[in-house]
């Protein structure tokens, strides 16, 4: 009997339990997704050079199955806020608590089970998807990639079997314990706050001090070496909870005080978030941070990615393209081409010796790059070579200089530098080096592939060697293409679980709301004002540890800066993806909250 | 003089055509005239609060007409119907239905700030309407901190302070103690006397209703009797008050 109540239960909440149903398996899904390449020890050893990747993304695996542990508990409290009643009803009743507490595991463990299994199959569509979305954008080979790995399913289904027979027996004990009649009459009352301005201040300025430290700490990367990282981190998480706690709380107070809160429904917006934020200090502040890991792992992923053609740039090699004997396709290529600097070197080859025009190298000189200490993004300077230097017996470096621009089976040759009608006079059919510097190598890079694989189909073993930027533009890109697509990866599952998280913890509140906009709406509050006001508490909500979390990614970037040449290059570009997939979480949490909070037109 | 509330055949039919129907209110009329003090009257499920929803547009009727300061709010919808009720109407509900977040302050004001009134004005007409309901002590302190008298006069200044064409109250004793209860009634009495405020009491309490000017009884959908006070002293009136249910209710 007490089964079939407990169905018909669901029944009636059929939209809040897809709502529950949908927000595990999509955790699942990301844990999935996540595992899939985790536990492919194949997939990152033949992915990266890096001897840490693997202990990378087993620190990831931590991290996100702690987000899940927390992620279970919220939705696992949304699932309670919508049973209590229901239990406390039935113990009013006279149903025996053994019994509910067995309905209560049982229920748990069934919609955990099914969300999970459901999951999995969603996250290996996910996995196939994102998978191939990144190749495709990165221009990537990933070797080993599996969609579907069996041993990352049942890490999976085992993880959430026992995070849900423990959410299960959490919620077993809080129901028991609890006296049946403060079930019957729970989200009544909220906290009421306590207005202390000076222990806030205290606070905030402890708060913002710590941050500021953890923020210096990570900048001073070369003062403090690996002793920066544990400092960061202790004074980080301290500073963003104490911000949180009362910077925030603070400021509302003060708000609410003015002008503004008497306009509208704001009066009523800034308690609800008064209120929200003291309950979600935890929550917002393991946001913040985490939101700051995830949009860092893009970034640095991202910044991987964009430093290739950077490095490229600062690689030590003058031509963008260096072409053996142009055709009329290579040339047209090349007319297309944003030219900074050209040359055409003729020459001829006999007995072992290969003749080049004089002349030639002087009103054209061979470019050099002038030799660079340390990484830096000062412009690359080029040093001239004319045909004296080439030619000199002490010094052999302009020689080797025009060498490394021959081909590989020429480089063992004599090489001369004759007059234009001694050259003439060679009956030897007449061969062309042909030199490009470009203005932009990134704008350029289609044109410079073209005329680099059509000389590779010629001259196969060009790939072998170092004579143009293109060359080692391909090296570059396989050893940091496979940590970008973690970069990605890794961003991506946390922000995802990350923004359930908070989705949740927003959600669970929704049904005690209730109350409260329903009796906004007897008093006369038009529906787009109440629409209005969910929108900017849930914007809020969602805003204050998203903005926290792009500050500790933009000073957590000092970090990178002694491996790469420039972490900020281009940063707005992880920033955008990470603000969309922000924001479409935003959205469906208010569609969501107001479906849930306003009554139906 | 035109009457503040007035209404015309009004039925409410639940429940969809070709499914089990339910009529709740059968044709009912009546007029409230400004400045009078309406008791409607009757048991669980005679319909009184599906007339009192009509009443407060919080529901519509199936036919009849509904006007309320000369407005057909049956016409309303919408943001119509919003505003219609932000500026025509005051309520006072049994279980007060303040907000708990805010301060007695604020939610006396929160009317007049969804009507977008200064600051400054919002402050002053607080402070006005809660002298005249003397809570001008505990205008900052939470619902929690305050009892259920007083958070029944906070909830009656919210309803009045940004001064309706008519107040309605849906029991508005119920969860109160007897000497709480009377204070309020005493209240809306003096409200009514002095002021001209034109209210209309849904109640089943024979005591609250003794307050009123003239009761209409409501028993399945109809309105079957109804009481004038006249000159009658209000213990008069709330024993014939109780032969009216007497007899009424068999």
């Amino acid at each position: 009997m007490l089964r079939k109540l407990a169905l018909t239960g669901i029944k009636s909440r059929l939209k809040d339990y897809i709502v529950l149903f949908s927000g595990l398996t999509i955790a699942s899904a990301i844990f999935y997704m996540f595992e899939a390449l985790a536990t492919n020890k194949n997939f990152i050893e033949h992915n990266t050079t890096v001897g840490s990747a693997l202990i990378i993304f087993q620190f990831g695996s931590v991290l996100l199955a702690i987000i899940t542990l927390v992620y279970i508990l919220y939705a696992n409290s949304f699932l309670m806020t919508m049973r209590q009643k229901d239990y406390a009803t039935y113990m009013m009743l006279g149903a025996k608590s053994r019994k509910i507490g067995e309905l209560i595991v049982s229920e748990t463990i069934v919609i955990g089970t099914l969300a999970t299994l459901i999951g999995i199959v969603v996250g290996t569509a996910l996995t196939y998807g994102v998978g191939m979305l990144l190749v495709a954008r990165i221009d990537a080979t990933v070797h080993s990639f599996q969609p579907f790995y069996l041993p990352a399913a049942i890490i999976t289904l085992i993880f959430f079997l026992i995070l849900f027979i423990f959410a299960g027996l959490v919620n077993r004990h809080q129901l028991l314990k609890k006296p049946i009649l403060s079930l019957l009459h729970v989200d009544d009352t909220p906290t009421q706050i306590k207005y202390r301005p000076v222990v806030w201040l205290i606070e905030a300025i402890i708060g913002v001090a710590l941050l500021g430290v953890g923020y210096w700490a990570m900048a001073s990367l070369t003062k403090l070496n690996i002793l920066a990282i544990p400092i960061a981190l202790v004074t980080i998480v301290a500073g963003s909870f104490l911000v949180f706690n009362a910077l925030t709380i603070w400021v509302l107070a003060i708000l609410q005080k003015s002008k503004l809160a008497k306009k509208g429904l704001n009066g009523f917006t800034m308690a609800q978030l008064k209120f929200r934020v003291h309950d979600y200090t935890r929550l917002l502040s393991m946001v913040s941070i985490l939101f700051a890991l995830a949009l860092g792992a893009i970034t640095v992923g991202m910044g991987y990615y964009n430093q290739i053609p950077l490095m490229t740039e600062h690689s030590g090699i003058a031509y963008d393209t260096v072409v053996h004997d142009p055709n009329q396709k290579e040339l047209r290529e090349i007319r297309a081409m944003d030219v900074s600097q050209q040359a055409n070197y003729a020459y001829k080859t006999a007995n072992k010796t290969i003749y080049f025009v004089k002349n030639d190298f002087d009103k054209k000189p061979l470019l050099r790059v002038k030799q660079q200490h340390n990484m830096s993004l000062a412009a690359v300077e080029y040093e001239k070579i004319t045909s004296d230097q080439i030619m000199s017996k002490t010094d052999k470096s302009g020689l080797q200089t025009l060498q490394e621009l021959l081909l590989a089976n020429q480089r063992n040759d004599q090489v001369q530098l004759v007059s234009q009608s001694q050259f003439d006079q060679l009956a030897q059919p007449a061969h062309h080096l042909h030199t490009v510097q470009v203005k932009n190598f990134r704008t350029d890079l289609p044109r410079i592939k073209a005329v680099y694989n059509s000389q590779v189909a010629k001259h196969p073993e060009i790939k072998e060697d170092f004579s143009n930027k293109y060359g080692f533009y391909q090296v570059l890109k396989a050893t940091f293409s496979g940590l970008e697509f973690m970069g990605f990866f890794l961003g991506i599952a946390f922000l995802a679980m990350l923004a359930s998280c908070l989705m949740f913890k927003i959600l669970s509140g929704a049904s005690s709301d209730r109350i409260r906009y329903r009796m906004l709406d007897k008093i006369g509050t038009r529906q787009s004002m109440l629409r209005g006001a969910i929108n900017k508490e849930v914007g809020i909500l969602f805003l204050l540890p998203g903005v926290l979390g792009v500050i500790h990614v933009l000073f957590g970037l000092q970090l990178f800066k002694v491996l790469m040449v420039d972490p900020y290059y281009q940063i707005w570009i992880p920033f955008a993806i990470f603000i969309v997939l922000y924001a479409v979480y935003y959205v469906i949490t208010t569609k969501l909250y107001q479906s849930i909070v306003l009554k139906k037109e | 003089m035109t009457a503040i509330v007035d209404i015309k055949n009004v039925t409410k039919i639940y429940g969809k055509k070709g499914e089990k129907q339910f009529q709740a209110l059968k044709g009912i009329n009546f007029d409230v005239a400004p400045g009078e003090f309406v008791g409607i009257m009757g048991a669980s499920g005679s319909g009184k609060t599906t007339l009192l929803n009509i009443l407060s547009t919080l529901d519509q009727p199936t036919a009849g007409q509904v006007t309320i300061n000369n407005q057909e709010v049956t016409q309303l919808k919408g943001d119509q119907l919003a505003d219609f009720r932000a500026n025509e109407i005051g309520f006072i509900f049994q279980d007060f239905n303040l907000l708990e977040n805010l301060t007695a302050r604020e939610n006396i004001g929160l009317p007049l700030a969804l009507q977008n009134v200064n600051a400054k004005k919002i402050d002053q007409l607080v402070q006005t309407i809660a002298q005249r309901l003397s809570i001008t002590e505990i205008l900052d302190n939470y619902p929690t901190e305050i009892s259920g008298g007083q958070k029944q006069r906070v909830a009656a200044a919210r309803a009045l302070v940004h001064e309706p064409a008519i107040l309605f109250g849906d029991e508005p004793t119920g969860a109160l103690d007897s000497k709480s209860a009377r204070d309020l009634l005493e209240t809306m009495d003096d409200l009514n006397k002095n002021d001209q405020v034109s209210i209309l009491l849904v109640t089943h309490d024979p005591f609250s209703a003794s307050y009123c000017q003239r009761i209409l009884f409501i028993k399945d959908g109809v309105i079957g009797q109804s009481l004038e006070r006249g000159q009658k002293s209000r213990p008069d009136f709330y024993q014939e008050i109780l032969t009216t249910l007497g007899t009424f209710e068999q």
